[in-house]
């Protein structure tokens, strides 16, 4: 009994970080309960990269993250919210419908020259903007990042305290990543149905996400 | 036990045996008349620098601006400082002097310094390079008397005239009749003698440093590849971030000079958007625009030419980490911007705005990035009313979205363009069937502004689960369109 007492007291010292909770990583809510229960620290993490893996573009993954955005760029002295390279045109209305304040958002569209090669401009620029302090979330949708280019993502968004976010197809669920988060998203009966592939600390597998429902709350009706 | 010697500036040796208790600081501070009150208007710093090596005179000035705004050059190896406003900022006549004597200790001269009323006293009594430190004008021509004449650099002829009379100090040669003198040894002498004793005003010019910097560096060696330039630059580069520092300025625009043996010299112009000074990211944009850079023959000797200086105002830091407890972008939130943009084009990044208007195409635009003072001005407005309720900090822009738009209903991606839909016997298919779903929506008319639309939105699935949202045109002949995306 005094053993264990004790060894609970050595545990609370804030250098021992033990492997189920990381609760003293700063996190944001989602805003989606059942969600919040299986992450880490009840949450998005405030900066790290995290990997959304969906069956097709549009699934509701934006809608996932919308509650997030929202509370990001309402905070007083909030960072940029940067979009990097947006399959479609963010429309400006509906978010701001959703209480994302459109003038933390920065586009940034790549021209068609720097999309590939080395000198890939999609992936630079979200490198960019996750490592310069500058803003609170960056997302992207790039084609294939490769494992070290994944690598580099979350150290620059570890050292600019950013929320990075990557959406890829689900194919590469199969690859293995550095990313901090890792989930995949498919449609399901009333929303979507969240896997967790990867989560340190957290509770592995799957959860089902009532996207129409978490809309409305938000906004009452 | 040895005795301890104190020295300072040649002039004072006091031995005191050691353990002594007089300390070191209360036996200099007795030694000076120097600390008498100081009654002159001007007190002038004049440096004798009897063998300047390879530094030239223009850098010294620059060195020594440090002390003074008013530095004199005088031609081939003198410094004239005007002093009296800064001695208080630097411990008196004392530690002045010392810390001149240091600053040029560090590029290795060890100059003869003294300190008069008048500019060319104090340049005379350095040449002479005997001890002289005279803060009242009244005590300045006694002290000046047992100077011999040679420092003042008169021609040859005249001071051997002189001496043959048996004038061979300045005290002598004031003691002469004004008119005799005059007549004798010409009047530029005499007036000589008058700015010596203050009699008549010195003026001086004062050094200006050079606006622009500009520095070459050879090597030894031919430079093939371009990662090995910015290695080859970095201490042109650090003596840029000293030239700046040394002026509180930043520059906009930096050139960088690469000769070749044959072929033309390749230059490369960075420009920038606000004055920097910080030498690692001007390395850093440097290095970017070097790494595009084909070179035709291997490098010779590169140069660093800068633009205007332009004065910085620097700002306070926050005290909060960006991202901490709210801490803002603060600088680096332009930084971003400009460097994202130096790489990928200016149309490259922006903002997104709401429009007044009911079509869809026409509710939003593009814009530049909202300034990054946005958000303090935000935060400001929200903390007056209702500190950190961050429903105040949203803009009046947004909220007029909230009630006119049911939010549900639209999607959060649009397409630019809208894209036609397949169609089989008048249902439209994309990728399969679609499923409809909920009510239908009509957005028409436009006709003030040429827009004029007729459409019938409706929401749907696909086969994939994906929600689209699509129209079906009110004029003939019907056709679908998908216009966006719920995601």
């Amino acid at each position: 009994m005094s053993v264990n007492s004790e060894l609970a007291r050595l545990l609370e010292h804030p250098a021992i970080w033990r492997g189920t909770s990381v609760a003293r990583t700063e996190t944001l809510p989602t805003g989606f309960g059942a969600l919040d229960e299986r992450l880490p620290g009840r949450g998005w993490p405030r900066s790290g990269l995290i990997e959304i893996l969906v069956s097709r573009f549009g699934v509701g993954e934006l809608t996932l993250l919308l509650p997030a955005l929202a509370a990001l760029t309402r905070r007083p002295m909030a960072r940029w919210c940067v979009w990097v390279a947006p399959p479609l045109e963010p429309f400006a209305p509906s978010l701001a419908a959703h209480g994302v304040v459109l003038e933390r958002l920065l586009v940034i569209r790549p021209p068609a020259a720097h999309r590939r090669g080395s000198r890939n401009g999609i992936l630079w620029a979200f490198e960019q903007s996750l490592g310069s302090g500058a803003c609170d979330i960056a997302m992207a949708w790039a084609r294939r990042p490769r494992a070290k280019e994944i690598r580099r993502l979350q150290l620059a968004a570890e050292r600019g305290r950013t929320l990075g976010v990557l959406f890829r197809p689900q194919q590469a669920a199969r690859e293995s990543s550095y990313a901090a988060l890792r989930m995949t998203l498919v449609p399901c009966a009333h929303g979507v149905r969240v896997t967790l592939l990867k989560s340190r600390g957290g509770v592995r597998g799957s959860v089902d996400l009532s996207l129409q429902g978490a809309t409305h709350a938000l906004h009452g009706g | 036990m040895r005795p301890r010697i104190v020295q300072r500036m040649n002039e004072t040796v006091s031995k005191l045996p050691a353990g002594s208790p007089s300390s070191e600081a209360t036996l200099l501070r007795s030694v000076h008349a120097a600390d008498a009150p100081v009654d002159s208007p001007e007190l002038w710093l004049g440096v004798h620098i009897p063998d300047p090596g390879a530094v030239s005179l223009e850098r010294l000035a620059t060195s020594a601006q440090r002390f003074t705004p008013r530095v004199s050059l005088v031609a081939p190896d003198g410094l004239l400082l005007e002093v009296k406003g800064s001695l208080h900022l630097f411990g008196g006549t004392d530690g002045l002097i010392r810390a001149l004597a240091n600053e040029c200790g560090t590029v290795g001269i060890e100059p003869a310094i003294a300190l008069a009323p008048t500019p060319l006293a104090a340049m005379v009594a350095a040449r002479a390079g005997k001890p002289f430190i005279v803060t009242n004008k009244a005590q300045l021509i006694g002290r000046l008397s047992a100077v011999p004449l040679a420092p003042l650099r008169w021609p040859q002829d005249v001071v051997e005239r002189l001496a043959r009379m048996g004038v061979r100090t300045i005290g002598q040669a004031l003691r002469l009749p004004r008119a005799g003198f005059a007549r004798r040894f010409g009047p530029e002498q005499l007036a000589e003698l008058d700015r010596l004793t203050g009699r008549n005003a010195d003026l001086r010019h004062h050094f200006q440093p050079r606006e622009r910097f500009r520095r070459r560096r050879e090597l030894t060696y031919e430079l093939e590849s371009n990662e090995a330039l910015l290695a080859v630059l970095a201490p042109l580069l650090a003596d840029l971030g000293k030239f700046l520092q040394e002026r509180q300025c930043g520059i906009t625009e930096l050139e960088c000079r690469l000769r070749h043996r044959h072929a033309p010299p390749s230059r490369c112009i960075l420009r920038l958007a606000a004055p920097l000074a910080q030498v690692a990211r001007l390395t850093e944009l440097l290095g970017e625009r070097l790494s595009a850079l084909t070179l035709p023959e291997p490098v010779r000797s590169c140069e660093l030419r800068s633009g205007l200086p332009v004065l910085r105002v620097l700002a306070s830091n926050p005290l909060w980490q960006p991202g901490e407890y709210g801490g803002s972008g603060g600088p680096e939130a332009p930084e971003l911007i400009e460097r994202l943009r130096a790489r990928l084009g200016h149309e490259a990044v922006y903002g997104l705005q709401m429009l007044a208007g009911h079509r869809p195409e026409n509710t939003w635009s593009i814009r530049e990035p909202a300034p990054v003072n946005g958000s303090r001005a935000a935060y400001d407005a929200g903390s007056r009313s209702t500190p950190f309720q961050s429903t105040q900090a949203v803009p009046p822009s947004s909220s007029l979205s909230a009630s006119a738009w049911p939010a549900f209903r639209r999607p959060l991606w649009l397409v630019h363009s809208p894209q036609q839909l397949e169609e089989v016997d008048g249902v439209p298919r994309r990728r399969g069937a679609l499923r409809f779903f909920g009510d239908v929506e009509r957005i028409e008319t436009g006709w003030w502004d040429g827009g004029d639309v007729g459409r019938d939105y409706y929401t749907v699935f696909d086969i994939y689960g994906i929600q689209l949202w699509i129209f079906r045109e009110r004029a003939e002949p019907h056709r679908w369109f998908l216009h966006g995306v719920f995601g």
